[in-house]
């Protein structure tokens, strides 16, 4: 498997390697867009506001939007480029299978994506002047939100593997991602409060801000509780990603388009 | 042991309330070193029947076994198989020969130096070498055809299944192609071939199965199949005049001057007999009608049509 996690990770590197604009674009894009959405908040508050720890809160947000959206994205769009392009079936053809391939993929584009997203907290920082407050334990609830994003990769995997076409679907989808990120359900009491332990990555996307943004300690039970959230969303994706395949070779779908 | 059985392969696709009997009971049997032709018209069944043997569809009844193993419920059955797909590209056009070569090689089970080492020495079988570090999307559709069946090589499957792997290609790429096809079966590769070209399928061929509405309609040894659908008519061609007495000779024993060929329907011994009245007239050909593949193809495939 490591093996397959390595050759991944090279053809991930050829590939921006050979297509560094691609990247780049991203990059330039994604800041823009928080840069715009900075000066229009500033402009609406007036010259005098000062939006302190909610804008370091933002910051965090925004590019754990991004890095979900990455993690989440790559594997519906890939799917989709593949069976359009026609290597989507000689994937299938290994005999690691195309749940442990995927897996592998993910793994090796993490690397990469976590590059691009520094690169653009890096450019957000310096252009909004905000700072924040990083430790290593920030690390911890980081992971647990990849591993709740992979798992609704997987899921959105399996309807892009059935249905080929959803890019409609994985645009608005970006609006519910940054739904379930933005909003601080670890500040909010009573039933919403619950709701953000059982919706995917909100423990371990508060957890963040309170780390990052806000300069709390951190709290090993929160931890414990967003790993419970990933994990459980990251078994319930492979095993949804799983039908999906078994799906698609039963009804003769995998190659169509 | 049979590199290839698949026996009782059945497939029906049921959408928006229409139900489509792909593929109903077929049998296919490739031994090691044989070329098999699989034919049939369009939508008959050809390419079901190839991907439930590669796993890729799964079957509704029937088993496959590629060098004694499942691949619906051993993946490692897959270690065993090669495909080049029609209709797909098969490798990645944004990397070049040799980085398609590793990366498929590692998701076979390889190592990525052993599938480097071994992706090296195919290319250079392939004449592919000195196109290792270019974009695959700059190759010629020959080359990247060429790259597709070294990608399904790179492991060294003992079953190889080429759907279509001379369509498109210009004369020379496709005779690059079917050269190759016939060293590998010489090296005792077992190869199912998919082909609308039936010349390339008799070329190349052992045996041929012709699959019609998702049943097999024939199945045997292409030269056992063409000598079954061949004529009893030989034609042959001498130099200089035949003369009265020759001609009828030659009409008591069945055979007629025709165009400037003689035109003898009969068994080969009365072949001789006719060849014994010709004497001493030089001989320039002598020819047995012979079908192709062509003809037994549109006779079985129009015969079951019509039954």
């Amino acid at each position: 498997m490591l093996r397959v996690i390595g050759v991944e990770f090279k053809r991930s590197l050829l590939m921006l390697r050979r297509y560094p604009m691609e990247m780049v674009g991203q990059l330039i894009v994604i800041t823009m867009i928080f840069y715009g959405l900075f000066l229009g908040a500033q402009y609406i508050a007036g010259p005098t506001a000062q939006f302190g720890d909610r804008l370091d809160a933002l910051v965090v947000g925004y590019v754990l939007w991004t890095l979900a959206l990455f993690a989440i994205g790559d594997l519906s769009w890939g799917l989709m480029n593949e069976a359009r392009e026609g290597t989507l079936e000689q994937v299938f053809l290994s005999p690691f299978g195309p749940g442990r391939v995927y897996m592998a993929r993910n793994v090796a584009g993490l690397l990469l994506t976590l590059g691009l997203n520094l690169s653009i907290l890096g450019l957000i920082m310096l252009l909004t002047g905000v700072r924040l407050d990083f430790s290593w334990a920030a690390l911890a609830p980081l992971a647990t939100v990849l591993l709740g994003a992979y798992g609704l990769g997987f899921l959105l995997g399996a309807l892009a593997l059935y249905f080929k076409r959803i890019q409609a679907f994985l645009n608005l989808f970006q609006f519910v991602l940054m739904f379930l990120i933005m909003t601080p359900f670890e500040q909010l009491h009573g039933l919403f409060r619950a709701a953000g332990y059982l919706l995917p990555m909100t423990t371990g996307a508060g957890q963040l801000r309170a780390l990052m943004a806000r300069g709390e300690a951190f709290d090993p039970v929160v931890f414990g509780l967003g790993l419970a959230n990933g994990l459980l969303y990251l078994v319930v994706g492979l095993w949804v990603f799983g039908l999906a395949v078994r799906a698609v070779k039963r009804r003769g779908l995998l190659g169509g388009y | 042991m049979a590199v290839l059985v698949a026996e009782g392969l059945e497939k029906t696709f049921r959408s928006r309330g229409k139900t489509t009997r792909a593929v109903a009971g077929v049998h296919l049997r490739v031994e090691r070193g044989e070329v098999l032709a699989f034919l049939g018209p369009n939508g008959a069944g050809k390419t079901t029947t190839i991907k439930m043997i590669a796993g890729l569809i799964r079957p509704d009844a029937g088993s496959v076994r590629v060098a004694g193993r499942d691949p619906h419920r051993d993946p490692w059955a897959l270690r065993q198989l090669g495909a080049v797909l029609e209709g797909n590209r098969n490798v990645y056009w944004r990397l070049t020969p040799l980085e398609n070569l590793e990366y498929f090689g590692v998701l076979k089970g390889l190592t990525a130096a052993s599938a480097r080492r071994r992706g090296k020495a195919l290319l250079d079988r392939f004449e592919l070498t000195h196109k290792q570090n270019a974009l695959t999307q700059q190759l010629s559709r020959g080359m990247q055809q060429k790259l597709a069946i070294a990608v399904s090589l790179i492991h060294e499957p003992a079953l190889l299944l080429l759907d279509e792997p001379t369509l498109g290609l210009d004369v020379e790429a496709a005779e690059t192609v079917k050269q190759l096809i016939r060293e590998l079966a010489g090296e005792g590769q077992a190869i199912v071939l998919t082909t609308h070209q039936l010349d390339v399928a008799q070329q190349l061929s052992h045996r041929v199965a012709i699959i019609r509405e998702g049943r097999i309609v024939a199945e045997d040894r292409t030269a056992t199949l063409l000598a079954r659908f061949s004529g009893d008519q030989y034609e042959i061609e001498v130099e200089g005049e035949l003369g009265e007495a020759r001609r009828a000779r030659l009409a008591e024993l069945g055979a007629q001057p025709l165009n400037g060929r003689i035109v003898y329907v009969g068994s080969p011994e009365g072949l001789w007999a006719v060849l014994e009245a010709l004497r001493p007239l030089p001989i320039l050909r002598v020819e047995k009608d012979r079908a192709d593949l062509t003809e037994v193809f549109l006779k079985l495939v129009r015969e079951e049509a019509h039954a």
